[in-house]
């Protein structure tokens, strides 16, 4: 039986670790949660790149690349994101597990030495991070920014969280502005990255085929170096729908339109109604047998996608479509009856069944995937520390018909954005 | 009677069943104990390019409308009740799919519990075709808003523009769910048609890998499975030149960097073997991975970025490229580049730690998709329809040599069979994010 074990490293730093050897490779990521604000994002975003870009013992991309590649390919990656009032700054180590080294590598010390290093000792001139890295790292984030704008399913959902968000952290994108990123200098992101290391709360996994003893050890030393002052920070309180429904739009050079829905629910973190809040999410469009998928896409013929996302750490939910420029209105009221309807308790208890089928499925097939399981521990940070999805999957069937429409009834509109196109069906 | 074989890997320390099943089907059973989940697929060697084609005895060739095969995917699931097989999945709670790509429409589920229940609703549906004209109709609106979808999405533009530019004839230049045009012209006959003709079960395969019992599955397909008379399937392509139509295509959308794919042409009349698709990836890893000169070079001139760029082999019956792929403000510039790495690999072959390096990386890949249960039945049933196997393919990695990897550019990646697609930004105002 595969168990969380879970240590604290030093103040506000945890470390949890499930040994699994059903999987041929390993992963140990470090999570920096830091307050998303307007002001640091930008900076903050630059840092988990800049990291895995070179260390003090690989001085370079290729370097350290060459590196990764003696060891079978092996991952050391940033990322970026953004969980409730978080932005979440990343750095990843992954490998192949000992066991399926070919020449008896010790992966996993590798790694971690690997990752320690990238943490805590990168390459600096005058102490700061160097013009060249900044500048490539710099110049990648943009050009992501710039791919988002390409996707416009993304970039619709994106311009519905600003506009629903504007005066919220929330609000802010996970990169922070363009002109910000544009703005950045050694200064700001060696600065960022010197108060992520003091004050942010770290959550750290190891997971899958690999000892967490050493790597314990390892993160341990490492962290010990540093000189903490955690400040634990309050998520920012819930904001209430407006009276009036928020309205945004753009044109774009599209053939198809896009509507997003942005919706609010008290029901968020670790309330305990989360699990009632996401089987309502289910019923009304999370699966292929949710109202929006049935009604506005196979009967009504309306969109080509049509789905329900919930955001438990927010407490939001986002209804994404794809919709002809003509059918935008329609569209729009049918998302709202198919709402109205739930939260009328207009549906049966064999939705509830399968939703919570359908819910419980996605949560056991997460522990499969490292890669998934490593997002859903994290995530839990912000609910309840620990808990796996199996466990968590004996409170989704354990909810009640009633606590569904309960739930329904804390949904409100905020915010209607629709992307539309310049000139119908030309480019 | 039923045909068993356990097939095993020692590197990999992985093994499955591999059955030839009574009714005719090719059915892959890997076991794996410890997941908590199961995939299944259900797979047709039938794409978008088998647009021609006869039964072995019969005169005359049919050519269908494009788009044909995703179509019939999209109608598969009605039911002559009305009811939509998706649908039933929701008594077992197992999250079901499907694909149609160049060459092979699938049909699967992942499910954490009601395997065998799961599996029976699968078999049942593909086996149980029903179109009507009002049905057929029906469908129109639906694809029509998802070929939109793609006209909207440059990332799919950009591969397309390539293959039409480097295809004079093959169907692998036709965007897979066709056009609003051709897919007006599919009819219930011609659904039916290419039904009986590609899914019987002669020319699909089944494949179930996770948690579950071998022998309950093939009770499950005893019961289900309806005999199919053996019958051989002829496809007809145009012949194909080995020259490209255009080495350079350009078009506009809303982007903010310009996307660019770069492929070459190859010689395609053989199917790829396990060892040719071996050589291929080390030799590309080689030549453009994280470590190679090359990506450190494009990536410190600002020319690529980490995120979108890509190099794989794209292959199928008639068709053969290697495509790289990405974001760039300069494509042209990349192109050259990697057309200078070729040249220079040609000539001075590749250098022995670079190669002992790609070959790691490859090797560590494919074992890291062993993890997963929808990349093992994935690849189990690709590498079944390619006439490959998984574990020939590792073995493969693990045997290859330098020499015998710089010998692919014999045949691969020649300069004169390139084509740049670009996609440019449609106005100069950028990005509002």
């Amino acid at each position: 039986m595969v168990s969380v074990e879970h240590h604290t490293l030093c103040d506000g730093v945890q470390l949890q670790s499930i040994r699994d050897t059903k999987f041929k490779t390993f992963r140990i990521s470090v999570h920096f949660l830091m307050p998303l604000a307007k002001e640091t994002a930008a900076a903050n975003a630059l840092v988990p790149f800049l990291l895995t870009r070179a260390t003090r013992r690989y001085p370079d991309f290729t370097l350290l690349s060459r590196k990764m590649d003696d060891l079978y390919g092996a991952g050391l990656g940033g990322d970026v994101g953004k969980i409730g009032d978080c932005q979440v700054l990343t750095v990843t180590a992954s490998a192949l597990a000992n066991d399926y080294a070919l020449a008896g590598e010790d992966l996993v010390k590798e790694m971690t030495d690997v990752l320690c290093e990238a943490l805590f000792d990168p390459v600096l001139e005058d102490g700061l991070f160097r013009e060249e890295d900044l500048r490539q790292e710099q110049r990648q984030t943009l050009e992501q920014i710039d791919a988002d704008f390409a996707d416009k399913r993304v970039w619709a959902l994106q311009r519905c969280m600003e506009t629903m968000c504007a005066d919220e952290p929330f609000g802010v994108g996970r990169f922070g502005s363009r002109e910000a990123v544009a703005a950045l200098t050694r200064e700001a992101v060696t600065d960022a990255w010197r108060t992520m290391c003091r004050t942010a709360r770290v959550e750290i996994f190891v997971l899958g085929d690999c000892d967490p003893r050493g790597v314990f050890e390892s993160l341990k030393a490492a962290f010990a170096n540093v000189e903490r002052s955690y400040v634990p920070f309050a998520a920012a309180p819930a904001a209430a729908a407006p009276k009036t429904v928020r309205r945004a739009g753009d044109t774009e050079t599209v053939v198809q339109g896009k509507l997003v829905l942005g919706m609010r629910s008290p029901i968020y973190g670790s309330d305990p109604r989360v699990p009632a809040m996401r089987l309502m999410a289910g019923i009304f469009g999370g699966t292929p047998n949710g109202k929006l998928f049935l009604n506005v896409r196979e009967r009504m013929s309306l969109c080509y996608y049509c789905s329900a996302n919930y955001l438990p750490p927010k407490g939001f939910l986002f209804v994404q479509s794809g919709v002809e420029f003509s059918n935008m209105e329609r569209a729009e009221s049918a998302i709202l009856d198919q709402l109205a309807a739930v939260q009328r308790g207009n549906f049966t208890e064999e939705d509830v069944a399968t939703a919570k089928l359908s819910l419980c499925n996605s949560l056991l097939t997460a522990e499969d995937s490292l890669s998934v399981l490593d997002n859903w521990y994290l995530s839990q940070t912000f609910g309840e520390r620990g808990l796996s999805p199996t466990e968590y999957a004996a409170r989704v069937n354990a909810v009640g018909r009633e606590e569904i429409l309960e739930a329904a009834n804390t949904v409100q509109l905020d915010t209607v954005y629709r992307l539309t196109g310049k000139k119908e069906g030309s480019l | 009677m039923n045909l068993m074989q356990e097939v095993k890997n020692s590197r990999a320390r992985e093994s499955y069943w591999e059955v030839q099943h009574a009714s005719g089907l090719r059915i892959f059973l890997y076991p794996k104990k410890d997941s908590h989940s199961t995939y299944a697929i259900f797979g047709t060697n039938y794409g978008s390019v088998d647009n021609t084609f006869r039964l072995a005895g019969e005169d005359a060739y049919t050519t269908v409308p494009n788009g044909i095969a995703h179509y019939l995917e999209h109608k598969l699931f009605e039911n002559e009740d009305g009811t939509d097989s998706l649908l039933q999945f929701a008594k077992t709670g197992a999250s079901a799919n499907a694909y149609t790509t160049f060459d092979k429409t699938c049909y699967l589920f992942s499910c954490a519990d009601h395997v065998y229940e799961s599996l029976e609703i699968l078999l049942d549906f593909v086996q149980k075709p029903y179109f009507t004209e009002q049905t057929v109709q029906k469908e129109q609106g639906i694809i029509g808003q998802e070929i939109r979808m793609y006209d909207d999405d440059p990332g799919w533009q950009v591969l397309f523009h390539l293959l039409q530019a480097m295809y004079q004839e093959h169907p692998v230049r036709i965007d897979i769910p066709g056009t609003v045009e051709s897919i007006a012209q599919i009819t219930p006959k011609l659904l039916y048609q290419c039904y009986q003709t590609f899914y019987n079960l002669h020319n699909m395969a089944l494949c179930v890998v996770g948690n579950f019992e071998p022998q309950r599955v093939l009770d499950v397909c005893d019961r289900l499975l309806k005999p199919a008379p053996d019958q051989k399937i002829e496809r007809f392509f145009k012949p194909e030149p080995a020259g490209v139509q255009s080495h350079f295509v350009t078009a506009k959308a809303s982007v903010v960097t310009p996307l660019f794919y770069y492929g070459f042409k190859e010689d395609a009349r053989h199917p790829l073997t396990d060892e040719e698709e071996a050589r291929t990836e080390i030799l590309l890893e080689a030549l453009c991975g994280a470590s190679s000169p090359l990506y450190g070079s494009l990536l410190s001139q600002g020319l690529i970025n980490e995120a979108s760029f890509d190099c794989e082999s794209f292959a199928g019956p008639g068709y053969a490229s290697v495509l790289f792929s990405g974001e760039s403000k300069d494509p042209k510039a990349v192109a050259d580049a990697i057309s200078r790495a070729i040249a220079d690999v040609r000539q001075n072959g590749i250098a022995p730690e670079a190669f002992a390096r790609a070959k790691k990386v490859v090797y560590g890949r494919m074992l890291s998709g062993f993890n997963s249960v929808s990349s093992l039945a994935n690849a189990l049933v690709s590498a079944y329809f390619a006439g490959r196997s998984l574990f020939g393919t590792l073995e493969a990695i693990a045997g290859a040599t330098p020499e015998a990897v710089c010998a692919r550019l014999e045949t691969e990646l020649l300069p004169d069979r390139a084509v740049l697609s670009v996609i440019e930004p449609a106005n100069q105002a950028g990005g509002k994010a």
